[in-house]
Formats: C-alpha cells, sequence, structure tokens
C-alpha cells in the first residue's frame, strides 16, 4: 500500500495551516460529510480501495452521495516491484470469508491458489496442520501486481488492481496523479501537483502503507501522527512450474522453522508457477534467501539440479511491528499499514478492519477529531492490544522451537491430533490459528492458559522421551532374545 | 478457471451440500455455479429457489440454531465457500454491519414468500367459493358436478405451479 506524494507544510502561506492547528482552533465545531462531499485517498492499495467501497456502500444505504478520487500512481498491472506492493500475498481465512459476506468474492483470475493447510518444517521433522473446522480452501494466495518480474505468465490479476476496480465501480475515479503537497487550506485538506491546485476535500484518507518519507510528511505537519515501526523482511518469487508446485507444495503454505543465523522463520507460499519465498530475520538479506534454499530441508522440495538463478524478483519489504500515534485529526484519517496492523499477518486483514472503522466513523458519526477518536480509534487500539497478546504468544513459539524436547513434545501431540480430526485438536488449533490469522492473539493466548492445555503438554514433555526410551530398550531386548 | 486457484469446495451435480432436517451453524457463500434449494414431502422434492453465484444459504440456522430447514443440492458443478459459525459470531458482535448484507437478503426472501402467499390465498379462496357455489347448486346430478370440480382442481394447480415458475426462475441446467 503506497502513494507517493510529500506535503510541504507552508508556514509563509497566509491561508496554509498546520493540522493542529486547525484541530486547536476548531476543537468544538461538529464535522460531518454533507451530500456530495468531496473524499480524496492517498493510495489506491486494499486500505484505500476498501474504505472506498464502504463509505459508498453506507452513503447509498444513507441516501447521500459522496465523490471519491482515488491518487494511486502505480499500475497494479505491471510486472515486478514497479506495480507491486511487496506483501507475501496471503488473503487470511477469516477475510476471504469477510469479502465472501461483504459481496467481493474473488475471482480465479485473481487467486493464484487455494489453500487448505499448513506445514510446519523443524529440524526434527514436519507436520501438516489442517483447519479441524472447515475442510475447504479457504486461503488464497494473490499477487499484490502483475506478477513476478521477467514472468510471462498470462491471465493474472493483481489482488490490489482487483480492489481498486470494485472501488471503481463503486463512484471512485481513480488518478494516476504525484500528490507532492498537501495543506490546509482554511478549513479543508487541500492537494497539490507539481505546483498545481488539484483539489479541496472534506476529507483526506491516508492509506500510503508504510512508506517512511509519505509518513514523515505526515508527521511535519504536526498533527501529533507518528507513523509505526517497522522492520523487513526479504521475500523473491522463484519459478517452478505449476506441475512442481503443486507435487511437491500441494495446497499448504509451508513455514520452515529451521536454526540458519539470522533467520526467524521462512514462509514459501505457492502461487501457481511461482513460489514466494518470504525470510523474517533481524537483518535480512538476499544472502539469507540462498543460504534457506541452500538448506537441505528446502532442497527436498525443488528439482533435482537446481540452481538459484543469478537474477531474481526479489525485494525488501517492510512490515509493520506497531501502531502509528495518532491516526486521525479533523477531516483526516489514516488507516491500513499507515494507522495499525497485526503482528506478522494478514495485513490485508488489518486494511480490512481500520477502512471499515473509518468509513463507518466518517458517515455515521463525523469527520472531526472527536469523531475519530470515539468512533474509529478504538478499532486502531482493539488491534493494538491484540498485538500484545501476539508478541508473547511468538515468543513462547521461539522459546518451544528453541527447547528440544518441549518442541518434540509439541511436535507428538500435533502428530497424535492430525491423525483424527474428529477429535478436538487443540494444540494444531493454536498453531493454525497463530500462523493463519484466523482468531485475534487474545483468543488464542487464553487457550493456551487452560490448565488442561499446559498440563497435557507438560505430560508429553515428560512422557514422550519415557516412551522413547523404552521402546527402544525394548527392541533391543527383543534382538537379543531372537 | 484454474483447479488450483478456486476457493471454497467443489461440490458435483446433484450432491448434497445442506441435509436438511440436519443440526448445523455453517453458513455458505456460493463462488461459482449455481444451487437448488428443495423441501421433500413424502418423497416428492419441491425446488424452492434457485441460487448463483456470490448469494448466502444457511444463514437462518447461524442466528436461531434450528435444523435445516431445506436441502441444498448442487447443479451442475458448484463451488462453494463454507463460513465458520464461532468465528462470524465474534466477528458480527465486533462489527454488526457484516449481517447487514444477510438481513438485506433475508428480506428480500420474506417479501417474496409474501408475495407467494398472497398469490396462494388467492388462488385457494377462489377453489373454495367456486366449491361452495357449487355446494349451493341444487338439482344438480352428482355425475355433471364431477368435471366442473376437475376442472377446478386443474385450475388451482396450474395457478400453483405458474407460482412456482414465477419465483423459481426455470433453468435448463435443471434434473
Amino acid at each position: 500500500m503506497s502513494s507517493s506524494f510529500t506535503i510541504h507544510v507552508l508556514h509563509s502561506h497566509p491561508k496554509a495551516y498546520c493540522l493542529h492547528n486547525v484541530i486547536s482552533t476548531r476543537r468544538g465545531a461538529r464535522v460531518i460529510l454533507h451530500d456530495g462531499a468531496r473524499i480524496a485517498i492517498i493510495g489506491g492499495g486494499p486500505a484505500g480501495s476498501l474504505f472506498c467501497i464502504f463509505a459508498s456502500q453506507l452513503a447509498r444505504d444513507m441516501g447521500k452521495a459522496l465523490d471519491f478520487t482515488i491518487y494511486e500512481r502505480k499500475s497494479f498491472a505491471s510486472y515486478g516491484a514497479s506495480g507491486c506492493n511487496m506483501c507475501a500475498g496471503v488473503v487470511s481465512e477469516s477475510l476471504v470469508q469477510l469479502l465472501a459476506l461483504e459481496g467481493i468474492n474473488l475471482p480465479p483470475a485473481v487467486v493464484q491458489w487455494g489453500i487448505e493447510s499448513y506445514f510446519f518444517h523443524t529440524e526434527g521433522g514436519s507436520v501438516e496442520i489442517k483447519s479441524s473446522r472447515l475442510r475447504q480452501r479457504g486461503i488464497a494466495t494473490v499477487f499484490r501486481g502483475g506478477g513476478p518480474a521477467g514472468s510471462l505468465a498470462k491471465g493474472i490479476q493483481s489482488f490490489d488492481d482487483f480492489l481498486l476496480q470494485r472501488a471503481v465501480e463503486h463512484g471512485a475515479c481513480v488518478k494516476r496523479t504525484f500528490i507532492d503537497r498537501v495543506c490546509m487550506e482554511g478549513d479543508k485538506p487541500r492537494l497539490y501537483s507539481g505546483g498545481n491546485m488539484l483539489q479541496d476535500c472534506d476529507l483526506l484518507v491516508g492509506a500510503f502503507g508504510i512508506k517512511a518519507s509519505t509518513g514523515k510528511m505526515f508527521e511535519d505537519l504536526s498533527a501529533g501522527y507518528k507513523v509505526p515501526p517497522t522492520t523487513k523482511a526479504v521475500q523473491s518469487e522463484i519459478e517452478l512450474g505449476s506441475d512442481w508446485v503443486e507435487r511437491r507444495f500441494g495446497h499448504s503454505i509451508h513455514i520452515f522453522l529451521l536454526r540458519i543465523p539470522g533467520i526467524k522463520f521462512v514462509s514459501v507460499i505457492p502461487k501457481g508457477d511461482y513460489i514466494t519465498v518470504s525470510v523474517l530475520g533481524k537483518y535480512p538479506q538476499s544472502d539469507h534467501i540462498t543460504a534457506f534454499l541452500d538448506h537441505s530441508a528446502m532442497k527436498k522440495f525443488l528439482p533435482s539440479g537446481f540452481q538459484i538463478p543469478q537474477k531474481f524478483c526479489h525485494c525488501f519489504p517492510k512490515i509493520s511491528v506497531g501502531a502509528a500515534i495518532k491516526p486521525f485529526a479533523r477531516r483526516a484519517a489514516f488507516v491500513g499499514d499507515a494507522s495499525s496492523t497485526r503482528l506478522y499477518k494478514d495485513g490485508i486483514g488489518s486494511a480490512y478492519i481500520t477502512a471499515k472503522a473509518a468509513a463507518h466513523t466518517a458517515l455515521l458519526h463525523g469527520i472531526g477529531e472527536k469523531d475519530f477518536r470515539e468512533y474509529y480509534f478504538p478499532a486502531c487500539k482493539s488491534l493494538n492490544r491484540d498485538n500484545l497478546f501476539g508478541q508473547h504468544l511468538f515468543f513462547v513459539n521461539k522459546l518451544i522451537s528453541v527447547v528440544s524436547p518441549i518442541s518434540r513434545g509439541y511436535f507428538h501431540i500435533v502428530q497424535s491430533e492430525q491423525k483424527n480430526l474428529q477429535k478436538n485438536t487443540p494444540y494444531s488449533d493454536v498453531l493454525w490459528d497463530m500462523f493463519t490469522g484466523s482468531r485475534f492473539y487474545k483468543d488464542i493466548f487464553f487457550r493456551t492458559l487452560h490448565p488442561w492445555f499446559l498440563l497435557y503438554l507438560l505430560g508429553a514433555v515428560v512422557l514422550y522421551p519415557i516412551k522413547k526410551a523404552f521402546l527402544f530398550f525394548a527392541n533391543r531386548w527383543k534382538g537379543v532374545v531372537l | 478457471m484454474t483447479e488450483e486457484s478456486l476457493l471454497g469446495r467443489l461440490y458435483k451435480d446433484g450432491e448434497t451440500i445442506v441435509e436438511e432436517g440436519m443440526q448445523s451453524r455453517t453458513m455458505y457463500v456460493i463462488q461459482g455455479g449455481k444451487v437448488k434449494v428443495v423441501k421433500n414431502d413424502n418423497g416428492n422434492e419441491t425446488v424452492l429457489a434457485l441460487l448463483g453465484e456470490g448469494d448466502i444459504f444457511g444463514e437462518m440456522s447461524l442466528f436461531d440454531a434450528s435444523p435445516r430447514s431445506a436441502t441444498i443440492k448442487a447443479i451442475g458443478e458448484a463451488r462453494v465457500l463454507a463460513i465458520e459459525h464461532e468465528g462470524l459470531m465474534k466477528r458480527i458482535k465486533m462489527d454488526p454491519t457484516l449481517a447487514l448484507r444477510m438481513i438485506k437478503q433475508m428480506c428480500q426472501r420474506i417479501r417474496d414468500l409474501n408475495a407467494r402467499l398472497i398469490v396462494t390465498k388467492k388462488a385457494m379462496h377462489q377453489a373454495s367459493e367456486g366449491l361452495l357455489q357449487l355446494q349451493r347448486t341444487e338439482g344438480v346430478p352428482r355425475k355433471d358436478l364431477e368435471p366442473k370440480i376437475l376442472a377446478m382442481v386443474a385450475q388451482l394447480q396450474e395457478n400453483l405451479h405458474t407460482l412456482t415458475e414465477q419465483y423459481v426462475p426455470r433453468d435448463e441446467s435443471l434434473p
């Protein structure tokens, strides 16, 4: 989600005010979106498009006609980084369902691969986890742009482009104009490009992702807004052919929890002819991709004699790992990654939540700072609070993966559960929900605190080595007797 | 349309997705193809509605936890996305507007049912009026009455058939 534009606070301009001045001088005034109000959305990624869709739907239900303009420089139909919003491209189980309920069904050209399970690979072995709730391909993998650089694949539709087209169907006008200045003129935000005034708007929606320079310019407006903290990931698209991808990766996302220096974990996401390799680490570099592809655990998934190409489509996307401070102002709201997002996953799901909350606040309550604080900000805070539970869960997960007896015990329980999915599968469900984003972290966290959950795990940790030792000695004894 | 890129679950022609009387709270959204809503009455299958891409079904059990009120079968190949009950209820609690589309669809169904009810009542009223008229007629031999009663029953059947045709659009792919 990004759009390049700059904002200059023109202190010399007599009519230009920074946002916080407007806020302080007009705190008491109530502002609402009237019939015919103009809304400018900066960024045509999922957050911007979804804001437009939800706001226009609600406006229609309320009998209002609003004017939407989305400013997005990128053409999502382009191959490679120029058309891509650089993300792993997984639409979570819950988001697929939510979009379907909203009447947004993802067409086959958008969905590159339907996912039905997750494989977890550790140094000690692999286990496949399927949802115990629904037997279906409920997760979608997508390309955010037109496809990997150098790709000749036909019939790929970018996910972002698909949503942008839906926004256009809802009446949005998309402009490829580069916005290089935004300032407050009187009471309303005014947009400029190349020195030309483009428009005044009643509401400005910041859906520009986590582009540091753009975010910094909003911060400079002194409205109290501060961009979220980020970390870097490295990811690449490797072409293997759909037959190979089907045969070796199936309809599963593969998570590798290996002990490779500098890497937390690696996700391998099948997408038609390609796999997306997404590496999360402290200081990710392209060398990490090659180190991973050279690892014995990954090599068995690659064709024999596979050579890492000299040049392959790769990027270093930023991942938001925190929350923006004060993602709203009078006549302005920030949505998607520019606001709050879920830790390590489901960025598009967070875009859905924040965009919808902001759209409904603007239509049902108003566009004043107080309105956004009272009705929009709680949705952001709820995501932020949930991330605290997520941090704890990922810390424990890391701890488990490092302490071999516990990871073996957990692994053993999950393997047993997967053999009989008709019964309760609490340990598999925890992993499934954590990595698919199907449930909020808070839900998962409290499930793991259940006394039976902890006792059974403890039992497995203690009993598994005893059982293994017993079988070992029994086999030896058998050998001696025979 | 590639098999790999499809979401949900594929049902073959005639395969049952939802069985009448079964206890389940899963809701469904049609991703591709068509399904029919049927009611079984002593082995006779009455088609109540045809649903297509984007339509929702199974939402009544989601809210009232009652057994399924009708059977849903695939017409040709149909791909259907299941919506898990527990997760959805939590989401609706957080964002009640999520239920708006379901409410709109249910409103439309109530309107259709009301219209069908009015037409049915009208047809039944005409039939009963006709029978009462015949009862009041004196001096007409029983054998002369029979053709009139048969004609009225035929007219009633015709009315009910028209009613079904009106609200369940004819589809060539119907078996």
